[in-house]
């Protein structure tokens, strides 16, 4: 009891050395905005690529054609599933990008984006995989060819059925983006880990960071059944 | 108008069609029965190649279909409608996208001309107010009369049908077939794939009865239904009427 009193007692002291003292909010909006841009950066990328690696996969499965593209598919599947996310952030900065002066957010929305494709792909072709093969019957019957039915069909029910699933892969990217801090990028959680080695307080800005993420991924998640909302509106019967 | 020759199907070792040699003259009203896995429907998907045969060639209006490029395929695909069994609407368009999604993205008509022809289907097909609908909305029988109007939206030269009313509750199947008969009055090319007797008598140029891959026996269905040759055929009509 004497310590939650204690901690209450402390608490507006305690919130004015960590935050308010020589400004020291500013490390976590600073660490917020780079989180943001990398998250956002990494979103776009991985989408674009999960996109088309997806395509290529599922063009494959259903027809045999691209052969050579699945292959290379397959490849980046299995290396970047296959090996941790820090690990990947590491080599993109200090191997592949080792020798040149790089912006490191832009290596991170790489390294992120990159490793988020993988998982999208996946999300995606399976997506692809669900509609019924008679849609593409339907449209191909139409005298569309496989892209356009793909395009105009397909995908817009696939997408429909994967975002869920999306949505939660653009989650865990949000979070996982917190082991920036390993290449000296100031994200959100690094600022609050500056704050704390200055203060020598944890559970202050600590506490702060976890509420922030969990602030931003509760908004996220409103977005998304937003979306789902909308898109749903032809299941009514 | 369809002329198919010496095709076979096999999917690996099992041989679904084989050396089938046909032709389906313009106007000609076709019905295709069977027993199922006779090879009816896949003799059916074959004439607008949605299987690929293992051999053979099939030709439509002279232009041999089996044998041409993808773009060639896709101009010749315009202008064979097909209605499938379970109906294959896009459940994520309103009925009017439905119908004209593939006359504008083809570049065939524009906005304004393809809501007009969907309007103009969608009375013809007797579902006037449904352009707003979504598919689901839709029961089984209205379902396959807005598959027809959108097949009929290409303005089709022959309407091909696989077994348009074997997924239908029995009190739909009558407003399917009646539409489909009169498709047939005006003089659309049809084959049809279906186990309606009534409907074959009625309405077919031509019945054929297909069985282990193989057309065994042809005619006019008065002869086809009433002096049948093929011990087969006998054994199949006495145990379906």
């Amino acid at each position: 009891m004497d310590a939650i009193k204690q901690f209450f007692a402390n608490f507006g002291r305690k919130f004015v050395i960590n935050f308010v003292e020589q400004n020291r909010w500013r490390y976590l909006a600073d660490g917020l905005l780079n989180t943001l841009i990398i998250t956002l950066g990494a979103v776009i990328l991985g989408f674009l690529l999960g996109f088309i690696v997806a395509v290529v996969r599922s063009t494959h499965d259903k027809t045999g054609r691209m052969k050579v593209g699945n292959f290379f598919a397959q490849i980046y599947l299995t290396v970047i599933r296959g090996t941790p996310m820090m690990v990947q952030l590491l080599i993109i900065y200090y191997v592949i990008f080792g020798a040149v002066n790089i912006n490191k957010v832009f290596c991170a929305v790489l390294a992120f984006g990159i490793n988020s494709g993988a998982y999208v792909a996946e999300i995606i072709r399976s997506g692809i995989m669900s509609i019924d093969n008679g849609q593409m019957e339907a449209g191909r019957s139409l005298g569309l060819n496989y892209r356009r039915t793909m395009l105009s069909i397909i995908l817009p029910q696939a997408f429909k059925t994967v975002l869920p699933a999306l949505a939660n892969e653009f989650i865990v990217l949000l979070k996982e983006t917190s082991v920036a801090g390993y290449i000296a990028i100031q994200d959100l959680t690094k600022g609050g880990d500056i704050i704390r080695s200055q203060t020598f307080e944890a559970y202050m800005p600590l506490l702060a960071v976890a509420a922030i993420y969990l602030v931003m991924v509760i908004g996220l998640t409103k977005l998304v059944r937003l979306l789902e909302r909308r898109l749903a509106k032809n299941d009514r019967r | 108008m369809i002329d198919v020759s010496h095709l076979y199907k096999s999917f690996g070792d099992l041989a679904v069609l084989e050396d089938i040699s046909e032709t389906i003259e313009k106007g000609e009203k076709v019905v295709v029965i069977g027993p199922s896995g006779s090879g009816k429907s896949t003799f059916l998907r074959c004439l607008n190649l949605l299987e690929t045969p293992t051999s053979g060639t099939i030709t439509f209006d002279g232009e041999d279909i089996t044998h041409c490029s993808g773009k060639e395929l896709d101009r010749l695909r315009r202008r064979m409608g097909m209605v499938f069994q379970h109906f294959n609407l896009f459940p994520h368009l309103s009925i009017r996208k439905n119908i004209t999604l593939a006359p504008v993205k083809l570049g065939l008509m524009s906005r304004e001309e393809a809501n007009e022809t969907a309007e103009r289907l969608l009375k013809r097909v007797g579902l006037p107010d449904k352009a707003d609908s979504y598919p689901n909305m839709l029961s089984g029988g209205q379902k396959q009369r807005i598959a027809i109007a959108r097949s009929l939206a290409m303005n089709p030269e022959v309407m091909l049908f696989d077994e348009p009313t074997s997924a239908l509750d029995p009190e739909m199947v009558g407003e399917v077939l009646d539409l489909m008969k009169q498709l047939a009055e005006e003089g659309m090319t049809m084959v049809v794939v279906t186990h309606e007797m009534g409907f074959a008598r009625e309405v077919a140029s031509r019945v054929l009865f297909m069985a282990d891959g193989k057309i065994l026996e042809q005619n006019p269905p008065d002869e086809f239904f009433n002096a049948p040759n093929n011990p087969r055929l006998k054994d199949f009509l006495s145990k379906v009427i």
